[in-house]
């Protein structure tokens, strides 16, 4: 499904379609109103009957109604379009603060037996009240670690996606299902990103329940690490997780539910869509590959001795090992040709196999794209694939 | 020459007795109410929208302001216009405007002009466009026929909570 791009305003069409300037192609419908007189000419950007509406793109949550139109099909494509806007988009912002009055006063005027008059109506009043909404989202990526480890965080920001003042509690949890083993937290396990530094430093606050629970007022952000260790006995490709989840003390609940007279000031606190709490989960993954790269040369001069004189032939070779039971993922050896020295034509080989020199299906070349380098491809590595042997030749300029 | 100035004064009297209670009574009776919109999905499936008290109006949600008003004089009020301001931090509701018998237009120079939606345009980096539900300052109903006496007539939009 294509993601569309929330345009400046859409325009409405007679008929079963609509027009969105500069995507129209994609949308192309015979347009039904063909048999009308309305037709002014296309506009330069746009394909069938002049535009007898423009509309602003409604904002995310806003219901567009269009009343004029006969067929339900045009509705039903923009709300369509709207939920991919929408969709795309970032959570929505706070909005009008918790608390704000909003007054409203209509005036009527007019002629009474010639005498103009002006008369007001009562104030229709409407008082904002707290929606408590809380976002939690997972700034790391997968944490690589090594066994046995200690303090390795992952970072979490908490966002206050409600409208008014709110505090959050914090929780952990590192005993998760469906993962390898189970992060131990590095009690408190908790902390506050201070610095800003993205990771775990001595900087950092750590995060007291009851005495530091982070107050945000609407739309603001806070950053929050979990610090966790890892157990000795895991080996490479195991995971880890460990959870934050963030709770409004004003209360929880189903979207809608009210909590009376408990949001900012005094007005009543209703649930919002996120039910007033949430939770993201970060990994950790154990990356622990130990690889063994040996190089050796062994030299050939033209007299039949092993001096290093222009001509003379230098063989090199790289063993590669994997020491451990990690895997190497689609390893790569490259080794550039050294100074002053040429290589010699058809010289690669790859565990007594020769490479041919230029770029084909076999696992090396000698890439010429730069400064000339062999390149050999060795895939996916294990210990039990063993010593992985590659040669090749060059003569002394 | 005592009897004039006591029907002068009897006249004077009535006259401004009868001020009096008209500024008191008013010539139209107008009311204002707004409610919000509560979507609901009915068992069968189907959006149905009911209007509550707006106890608990929470930024994206719809509210509707009804405009009643009454000639309760006995003479017909000729030229009326309703006019209402866009309150802040709320935004019209495209296409939401309703009063029966009356022209319904819109301002975005706080109520200075009036036009229809496609006519008005605001300023934009030193040339204009046309304007969108956000510049809307002020609506007004501008009633074609005379309201008579005795009857009465309604106005209202709909908006959304910024």
């Amino acid at each position: 499904m294509k993601t569309i791009t929330k345009p400046a305003e859409i325009r409405l069409y007679y008929g079963n379609w609509f027009g969105i300037p500069g995507q129209y192609k994609k949308r192309r419908k015979r347009c039904e109103c063909l048999r009308t007189e309305n037709r002014l000419g296309h506009p330069p950007d746009h394909y069938g009957s002049a535009a007898v509406a423009s509309v602003p793109w409604p904002e995310t949550g806003q219901t567009l109604i269009v009343t004029s139109w006969k067929s339900t099909n045009v509705l039903r494509r923009l709300l369509l379009l709207m939920a991919l806007a929408c969709a795309c988009g970032p959570a929505w912002s706070a909005g009008t603060a918790a608390g704000t009055v909003i007054n409203n006063t209509a005036t009527v005027d007019f002629l009474l037996a010639g005498t103009p008059v002006t008369q007001t109506s009562n104030v229709a009043s409407i008082t904002v009240v707290e929606r408590v909404d809380v976002v939690v989202t997972l700034q790391s990526g997968q944490v690589i670690v090594a066994p046995g480890e200690a303090d390795r965080s992952l970072l979490f920001t908490v966002t206050n996606t409600g409208n008014g003042n709110e505090t959050f509690t914090l929780a952990m949890d590192s005993v998760l299902a469906g993962d390898d083993f189970d992060p131990q937290p590095a009690v408190p396990g908790i902390y506050f990103d201070t610095d800003s530094s993205g990771d775990f430093t001595p900087a950092d606050l750590a995060y007291n329940p009851g005495n530091n629970d982070p107050q945000l007022a609407a739309d603001a952000a806070i950053d929050v690490l979990l610090v966790n260790d890892i157990p000795g006995a895991v080996v490479n490709g195991n995971v880890g997780r460990s959870e934050l989840t963030a709770t409004s003390s004003t209360g929880t609940g189903v979207p809608g539910a009210a909590f009376p007279g408990l949001g900012d000031g005094g007005v009543d606190a209703v649930i919002g869509a996120t039910g007033g709490e949430a939770a993201q989960t970060g990994e950790y993954v154990v990356g622990d590959v130990q690889v063994d790269i040996i190089k050796s040369v062994a030299i050939s001069d033209p007299f039949g001795g092993t001096q290093p004189t222009p001509g003379a032939t230098l063989t090199y070779t790289v063993t590669v090992e994997v020491m451990n039971t990690g895997t190497t993922s689609g390893s790569v050896l490259r080794d550039p040709i050294p100074a002053n020295t040429t290589y010699v034509a058809g010289s690669i080989s790859l565990n007594g196999g020769p490479l041919s020199d230029p770029i084909d299906a076999d696992a090396g070349e000698l890439d010429t794209s730069g400064a000339p380098t062999v390149v050999v491809r060795l895939g996916d590595l294990i210990q039990g694939n063993g010593i992985q042997t590659i040669t090749f030749a060059v003569t002394i300029d | 020459m005592n009897h004039l100035i006591k029907n002068a004064v009897l006249l004077a009297t009535f006259l401004a007795a009868s001020l009096a209670l008209a500024q008191e009574k008013g010539h139209l009776n107008v009311k204002t109410v707004v409610q919000k919109e509560e979507m609901t999905v009915s068992e069968s499936g189907e959006r149905e929208t009911r209007l509550v008290e707006p106890d608990t109006v929470v930024p994206g949600d719809s509210v509707i302001y009804t405009i009643t008003f009454a000639n309760i004089s006995d003479e017909s009020a000729e030229n009326v216009v309703i006019t209402n301001p866009v309150p802040e931090n709320l935004t019209y509701i495209e296409g939401s405007a309703f009063g029966p018998g009356t022209v319904i237009e819109f301002s975005v120079d706080g109520g200075e002009t009036y036009g229809a939606k496609d006519e008005l345009t605001v300023p934009d980096n030193g040339g204009t466009r046309t304007a969108k539900v956000e510049d809307y300052t002020h609506l007004r109903w501008v009633m074609q026929n005379d309201l008579a006496a005795g009857s009465q007539g309604v106005a209202s939009f709909r908006a959304v909570l910024n």
